[in-house]
């Protein structure tokens, strides 16, 4: 009975990642999932000037020692930001340069992935864990080649992963958001992506659907309402569905035995859309807290429990 | 794409750089956060309301209770607005103690607090629904039956199901619908703020004399100088009135348990912050709720300064002090000549002699009730949904409807019983004696964050390190451990008072049991979960178990 530990949208915080690794043994699972979005957002540089360090991380700027930079990159890490030491012609060049920015942010970023892919084997190999990473509409495309190199962890993307009896597809792709990020498309586009993996299953009361956006009006998508100029609305308390219908229909359509969800953070939750059980942990990645869903699979009776945790 | 950068304003140099991501929103309004937290503070609802117990204690001197509950609530604030800035999407009490005092306690206070109480809450909101629109309004119309069935059990009871019914749709119609109803009642009830206070301002207590003879005899029947027979039916209930001025330390702190009823509300405010924060973000979730706190202070003020200078303070606590007395039948209470409750705004339209306008009146100030009564289970189905998600309550807790969207679970645990508490509030007066249990219970939610604010330091070093407030120490103390412990005195005597004294009505046998099936039947819950769960192979005591990093 193959049980699951399912967490997404780390974001690139290292804490995250490192409890990601260690949620196996500490949950008793076999099987992990992190379900997309595992890069981060912010690039915060670490300038050397003058025989000593500058950052800023918060309110105010900060002076430190060529010694203390370890321990100042470990808590920027820690937030799911990426820490980069440069002098300060190189950050006015950056700062300048939107290309260059890009350039170095990407960099930045896929040798963070690739960090993390060395962990995961360090860590778990001959433990018997397989982890599955399926990046998401936050991750840039270059990610995928990034984790398809490493020889222990197991991309999911687009494809049909048996686990046990049971049958996982996976996508990040989500529909269309005000922020265009990597893997969007239209619902029509993201049903037939969804489809073209779904028809394959052999049995979809042993399926689990790992879709990276929650499907609309589930519970599992409600976002704050936020206005042209990305400018929370009505102090952040309305809050609007923003799922997909095109993963609403699949669900519907095939009723898998479990769908995964994450893309929306402050909808946690877990609900039922038909026979199917569709699952979105929620995400404090910025806190360091893991937010996790721990699902105890059955051949006989498909899911034997579930639990949502913040580890 | 990276095509972003922040830095401090007016710096020469960027903090971090940005790429697109999903989520990253800019700030929100700080005066969007400041409403919110102003409504909550609510001056009319619920401010007018609370204070109408205050003449318990004529010799408290209300301004500087007032004022002393500000200063002790701002601790309260800065409390809340560290935890906000340590864990910002945690979802509010709930998840603050859980995690740092652990689930079970934090199951136990949080539903108590967030959900059984507003049980209590209705039917409160139900009678200054009563008090403050459907009574004034049918008296100022001439339809005294209407107002006087209003005021009765039967009329309380219906006005707690349309407020339930009201407050269904609000859950139902989702937030974004009720905010822009919140805005306009925001301004349009302000607006009607500013015309009572003119008209207190411009008029004389003469003019308000016979002004109020001339509406109770008009509109309820009153024959005489109702205005001093008032005063005296206050005295003939036992109520002896001590000059304004009149300053004792004791009695002004034990105003402060009825103040509680709407000033304790500030950290209502914002709870929910962008991802990659700045400078300005820290300080927003403060200033929102001080503002909140400290406009409604300065308004509560003035109002007192007008009602003293115009309507006379014997006369206010009088008044107060006729209808209660009379209502709880203490003994010598005689009815006052107009038998409604004394509502300030009703008042304050007297000065003009036209029906119309008072009627007018009376109803643009009763949007500040439905600018914010609708959000009065809110918290509670957010609750229910978390602790559901927890596995503690059945999934269906969580249930929503697929094409509406309607939480008919959360719905169904906090209206059926709410209708059911309404009842007893309706039909049994030693229940309404203990309105202000709804308070205390909320005040004993509260001392449970702040006493995971005060340890949050220690307890989880991990999250205070790495948050944007470890640098605000004093003495070498954190700050927010400061203010914690201020505020843990400041709740801890007011719910002392709350238990010791009779005058809240809070420490009566009847009050002790409710208050205890409450808190036993929030233990059992939560133990009874716990057993069944566990029978079902899942442990709730490792939802907030930290996995390890290393």
């Amino acid at each position: 009975m193959p049980k699951v530990f399912f967490a997404t949208d780390l974001h690139g915080s290292e804490m995250c990642w490192r409890k990601f690794l260690n949620a196996g043994r500490f949950y008793d699972a076999e099987i992990l999932i992190c379900g997309g979005d595992m890069t981060g957002k912010a690039l915060i540089p670490i300038v050397q000037e003058n025989g000593h360090y500058t950052f800023q991380l918060g309110a105010e700027r900060q002076q430190i020692e060529a010694a203390q930079v370890p321990d100042v990159e470990a808590q920027i890490r820690r937030k799911g930001y990426y820490p980069l030491q440069m002098s300060l012609e190189r950050l006015h060049e950056l700062d300048a340069d939107p290309v260059k920015r890009a350039e170095c942010f990407q960099q930045v970023m896929l040798d963070g992935v690739d960090r993390w892919m060395g962990m995961a084997a360090e860590k778990l190999r001959g433990t018997g864990i397989r982890v599955f990473v399926c990046p998401g509409n936050d991750d840039e495309m270059e990610v995928d080649d990034v984790i398809r190199r490493s020889d222990f962890v197991e991309l999911g993307e687009g494809r049909l992963v048996e686990i046990g009896e049971f049958t996982m597809i996976s996508t990040g792709w989500s529909n269309h958001t005000p922020w265009n990020t990597h893997r969007e498309e239209t619902e029509e586009q993201l049903g037939e992506r969804i489809e073209a993996m779904a028809k394959q299953v052999p049995d979809v009361s042993k399926a689990i659907f790992n879709l990276h956006c929650p499907p609309f009006k589930s519970g599992l998508d409600e976002a704050p309402a936020i206005d042209a100029d990305l400018k929370l609305l009505h102090g952040g308390r309305a809050l609007r569905p923003v799922g997909s219908t095109a993963v609403r229909e699949a669900i519907e359509r095939h009723q898998p035995l479990i769908s995964l969800h994450g893309h929306i953070h402050e909808s946690k939750g877990a609900v039922k859309i038909g026979k199917t059980l569709s699952i979105n942990p929620g995400s404090s990645y910025e806190e360091g807290m893991l937010m996790g869903a721990i699902v105890q699979l059955d051949p006989k009776k498909g899911i034997k429990s579930y639990q949502l945790v913040n580890g | 794409m990276a095509d972003t950068t922040m830095g401090a304003p007016g710096a020469a140099r960027p903090a971090l750089f940005l790429r697109n991501a999903t989520g990253l929103v800019k700030a929100w309004s700080t005066f969007d956060a400041f409403v919110y937290s102003f409504w909550s503070v609510n001056l009319v609802t619920l401010g007018l309301y609370g204070m109408s117990y205050v003449y318990n204690i004529p010799d408290g001197q209300l301004l500087a209770s007032v004022l002393i509950f500000g200063v002790l609530c701002t601790f309260l604030v800065v409390t809340y607005a560290g935890l906000v800035s340590v864990m910002p999407r945690t979802g509010g009490d709930y998840a603050w103690q859980s995690r740092v005092l652990g689930g079970g306690i934090g199951f136990v206070l949080a539903v108590t607090g967030w959900w059984f109480t507003l049980w209590l809450w209705a039917p409160i909101y139900a009678n200054i629904l009563v008090v403050q629109f459907f009574s004034p309004l049918a008296a100022t119309l001439g339809w005294s039956n209407v107002a006087t069935w209003a005021a009765s059990p039967n009329g309380l009871f219906v006005s707690a199901l349309i407020l339930l019914a009201f407050v269904g749709v609000v859950v139902s119609l989702g937030m974004e619908t009720y905010a822009r109803v919140q805005k306009i009642c925001f301004w349009i009830g302000l607006a009607g703020l500013a015309v009572v206070c003119i008209l207190l301002a411009v008029y004389s207590q003469s003019d308000f004399h016979q002004a109020f003879n001339r509406e109770a005899a008009s509109l309820f029947g009153a024959k005489g100088d109702a205005y001093q027979q008032t005063i005296d039916a206050a005295s003939k209930g036992g109520f002896s009135p001590q000059a304004f001025g009149t300053f004792a330390l004791v009695p002004t702190l034990l105003v402060l348990p009825y103040l509680a009823f709407y000033l304790l509300w500030p950290t209502w405010g914002a709870t929910l912050y962008g991802e990659v924060r700045g400078a300005k973000d820290i300080r927003k979730p403060f200033w929102s709720m001080f503002w909140g706190l400290w406009v409604t202070i300065a308004l509560v003020v003035l109002v007192i300064l007008l009602m003293l200078k115009t309507i006379g303070w014997d006369f206010y606590y009088a008044a107060n002090a006729a209808y209660w007395n009379n209502l709880y039948a203490v003994s010598g209470a005689v009815a006052p000549p107009v038998p409604i409750w004394p509502y300030p705004v009703m008042w304050a339209g007297f000065l003009v002699d036209n029906h119309l306008f008072q009627a007018v009146l009376i109803t643009v100030m009763a949007l500040w009730f439905f600018g914010w009564a609708g959000t009065l289970f809110l918290s509670s189905t957010r609750v229910i949904f978390a602790a559901a998600f927890d596995r503690v309550l059945p999934s269906w807790a969580a249930n929503i409807s697929a094409k509406r969207r309607v939480p008919y679970g959360s719905l169904a645990l906090m209206i059926v019983p709410a209708i059911v508490v309404s009842w007893l509030y309706a039909y049994k007066p030693s229940v309404q004696a203990f309105t202000y249990d709804a308070t205390a219970v909320i005040a004993l939610t509260f001392l449970g964050t702040v006493i995971s604010a005060i340890i949050l330091p220690w307890r989880r070093k991990d999250l205070y390190d790495a948050s944007p407030i470890v640098r605000y120490k004093v003495a070498g103390i954190p700050l927010i451990t400061i203010a914690g412990v201020v505020s843990a005195v400041f709740l801890l005597g007011m719910l002392y008072e709350w238990a010791h004294w009779s005058l809240y009505g809070s420490n009566s046998p009847d009050s002790a049991k409710y208050l205890l099936v409450t808190y036993i039947a929030a233990v059992v819950i939560y133990v009874a979960a716990r057993i069944v769960r566990s029978r079902q192979g899942i442990d709730l005591n490792r939802i907030h178990h930290e996995i390890p990093v290393e």
